[in-house]
């Protein structure tokens, strides 16, 4: 169909334009401007080149702030999107019960992210904490996994994941749906067991879904910032500043905008980067 | 189909659009006609401070001829502090409010602080010295008046009294002392222990006092940061020593008052029979302690020290003249005897006034309440924060980190101190 003005486009287009301007390019553009600059918002700013990124590297922090990320982010993003398969395939079938349970293991998604750290804080406190009564009924001493760098990351990540783990379920639901019986039925009339038509047919054909999941899901965990902020603030030892806690500390704790921002350009390259791996990743998978 | 009354769908949705706007506007102008009839007190307590300061509020607002304070929460000190530097740079601050003392030489020079010689001379609030702008910073007393003491405090011990009496022992004076009895009052099952001798939140705050119970101080009388120098190190290696050798020491989870509020929790559940907070927690521990609670003064090193703690009021120069005036008023009030005292004894901060603790003395108060006079006591050894822009930024993103990894993960004190010095010399 042609438009029937060359501009009515543009016009349908606008609105869209306008917002990914005013809220993505004129924030980028802007935030870069202001890594190039050492500002306390109270004081003027005073331009310093590169220092900002000099500092980030140099001091270490990035190493740290990255494997602090990655700890949470790839586990988290891993181990949701196998229970997130696992399931789709377990609820997947008609009837009442089933329904109930996508409806129970979807209504964590929805509920907001302080509730859910306010109630994993609980469940692990070190001493009245659900979790921490069942490893002492199992004979491990009281610790509570919030209170050891080598344990906090995957604590947060394992919070993380019962929460988006519903999320990973419906999409990955919706794309058992749309294979075709005929295939699955063809590859059982052809001898696959349930195991063959699984690794066969089913996750060869889930490619796509998986690939969005997994993409999106990275992007979820990238953004887990209200979870960190009410169970550890970054700790202990750091072990849980991830890049958004650590943009918040720069900018709101230690009123350093340049640093803030400059370690906000790097976590949207970092971001860019792993988005872009993973997606040629499942290319690949596909072209095969 | 049209709309009722005749008027075509354009023509009712264009009136609903001008309705909104005319509402918003006149919302508008409500809110900053109301603003400048009240002084907005921006506050960061939660639970008894809160219900407190709120009544004292409310004592003042009931004259009418004084404008009214609007208190509004805002979190905790470091949250509170966040936003309240935020509303300076967006020119929305509030006309009052109170921060740390680490903070106010960043703020003085940043010049958002109203100087208040001007309102009355400073004698006139007959300030305990160790606690008024003068014994806070060094060379405070120099400086312009930018700061009156609202809830301050030390650091203390408390004792669960009844584990004390039962193991026939007092409260630790000395460093050694407060590792053998530590140890003696905690309880272990096999590996695993059932209650600590000793809690302490692994904050910068206790780490100052035992600096300077080690005989050092963060910051040189030239300004140099060392953070004590061997003093630091001395003093993250006794907490490493409770810690991971004694292992009669409960570092909290959490960071910053999560920590502190845990310490709270761990001493009222019995988990540690002896902590280390503020004099702020007095009567919340006090009321709340299924068994009788022992104030005491921090044992010693080579020497006695505690820093102080806790708020300064503040006037923001941002605000309008007659704010400006009005929040004065308002620190006047609050510096009266009655509402010093009252803060005082209601809460467990120190009076601020002579008169306050005058008063208190008279009335046989701190006979009748011997763990209020344990912070009086120990401001003899209270020791100044330097008067530092940087301080804030020593505190947060060299100091606090680093306690955090020598003390729970493996870090050498020593190359804690170094890297900590190093860092502070680039910030």
């Amino acid at each position: 169909m042609r438009p029937a003005r060359r501009t009515d486009p543009l016009w349908l287009l606008g609105p869209s334009l306008l917002f990914l301007f005013v809220f993505v390019v004129y924030p980028l553009g802007h935030a870069l401007r202001l890594s190039l600059y050492d500002w306390d918002l109270l004081t003027p700013e005073r331009y310093v080149g590169l220092e900002n990124y000099r500092a980030l590297f140099e001091s270490g922090d990035f190493c740290t702030i990255l494997q602090s990320t990655l700890s949470v982010s790839l586990t988290a993003v891993a181990f949701s999107m196998l229970i997130g398969l696992a399931l789709a395939l377990a609820v997947n079938r008609p009837g009442r019960l089933a329904a109930f349970a996508r409806t129970s293991i979807f209504s964590a998604y929805v509920v907001s992210w302080v509730s859910v750290a306010l109630l994993w804080l609980w469940l692990l406190d070190a001493d009245a904490g659900l979790v921490s009564a069942f490893g002492r009924a199992l004979g491990f001493e009281r610790a509570g996994l919030l209170a050891s760098p080598h344990t906090a990351p995957f604590a947060i990540a394992g919070v993380v994941v019962w929460k988006i783990a519903g999320y990973s379920m419906v999409l990955f639901l919706s794309g058992l749906q749309s294979i075709p019986t005929s295939v699955l039925e063809a590859a059982a009339l052809d001898g696959a067991g349930a195991w063959q038509r699984l690794r066969r047919v089913v996750l060869p054909l889930l490619g796509p879904t998986s690939a969005f999941v997994g993409t999106t899901s990275l992007i979820l965990t990238f953004q887990a910032f209200d979870v960190v902020r009410i169970m550890t603030q970054g700790g202990p030892v750091r072990s849980t500043t991830v890049f958004v806690y650590s943009i918040y500390e720069q900018m709101f704790v230690g009123l350093r905008v340049g640093r803030a921002s400059a370690e906000a350009l790097v976590f949207f390259a970092v971001l860019l980067v792993l988005t872009g791996l993973e997606l040629v990743f499942h290319q690949r998978r596909q072209a095969l | 189909m049209r709309p009722g009354f005749g008027w075509s769908r354009r023509a009712a949705l264009a009136g609903l659009g001008l309705a909104g706007l005319a509402g918003l506007g006149l919302a508008g102008c409500g809110s900053s006609a109301r603003s400048r009839r009240e002084v907005p007190l921006w506050f960061t307590y939660g639970g008894r401070n809160r219900e407190v300061l709120e009544a004292l509020v409310a004592r003042f607002n009931q004259d009418p001829s004084r404008v009214p304070v609007r208190p509004i929460y805002q979190g905790d000190y470091f949250e509170g502090l966040a936003k309240l530097r935020i509303a300076l740079a967006a020119r929305a601050a509030p006309a009052l409010s109170h921060v740390v003392g680490e903070v106010v030489p960043y703020l003085a020079e940043a010049g958002v602080l109203e100087a208040l010689d001007g309102y009355a001379p400073r004698e006139d609030f007959e300030l305990v010295p160790a606690l008024g702008q003068s014994g806070t910073w060094i060379g405070g007393g120099e400086r312009e008046l930018v700061t009156l003491p609202f809830n301050r405090s030390t650091p203390i011990a408390y004792l669960n009294a009844e584990l004390f009496e039962r193991a026939g022992l007092g409260a630790p004076r000395t460093w050694e002392e407060l590792r053998a009895v530590a140890s003696a009052l905690t309880l272990r099952r096999g590996s695993r222990i059932e209650r600590y001798g000793f809690g302490c939140p692994v904050d910068w705050w206790f780490w100052v006092a035992l600096v300077g119970q080690a005989g050092g101080d963060v910051v040189e009388p030239d300004g140099r940061v060392s953070l004590g120098g061997e003093a630091g190190v001395r003093a993250l290696e006794l907490w490493q020593t409770l810690v991971r050798r004694d292992r009669s020491m409960k570092p909290p989870p959490g960071r910053d008052y999560n920590a502190w509020e845990q310490t709270n929790q761990d001493f009222l559940a019995g988990r540690a029979a002896m902590i280390w907070t503020s004099t702020a927690f007095l009567k919340y521990l006090e009321d709340n302690a299924k068994f009788r609670v022992l104030a005491a003064p921090l044992p010693s090193g080579v020497r006695s020290a505690v820093p102080t703690g806790g708020t300064h009021w503040v006037i923001l120069k941002s605000a309008e003249a007659s704010q400006k005036r009005a929040a004065f008023r308002f620190l006047e009030f609050m510096q009266l005897e009655r509402q010093a005292v009252e803060w005082a004894t209601r809460t467990g901060y120190i009076p601020v006034t002579k008169g306050a603790l005058r008063s208190l003395e008279r009335r046989g108060h701190y006979d009748t309440h011997p763990n209020e006079r344990v912070a009086i006591d120990q401001l003899g050894a209270a020791r100044p924060w330097p008067w530092s822009p940087r301080l804030f930024r020593v505190q947060r993103e060299v100091v606090q980190p680093r306690l955090e990894r020598a003390v729970l993960a493996d870090g050498s004190a020593r190359e804690m101190i170094r890297e900590g010095v190093e860092l502070s010399r680039r910030i």
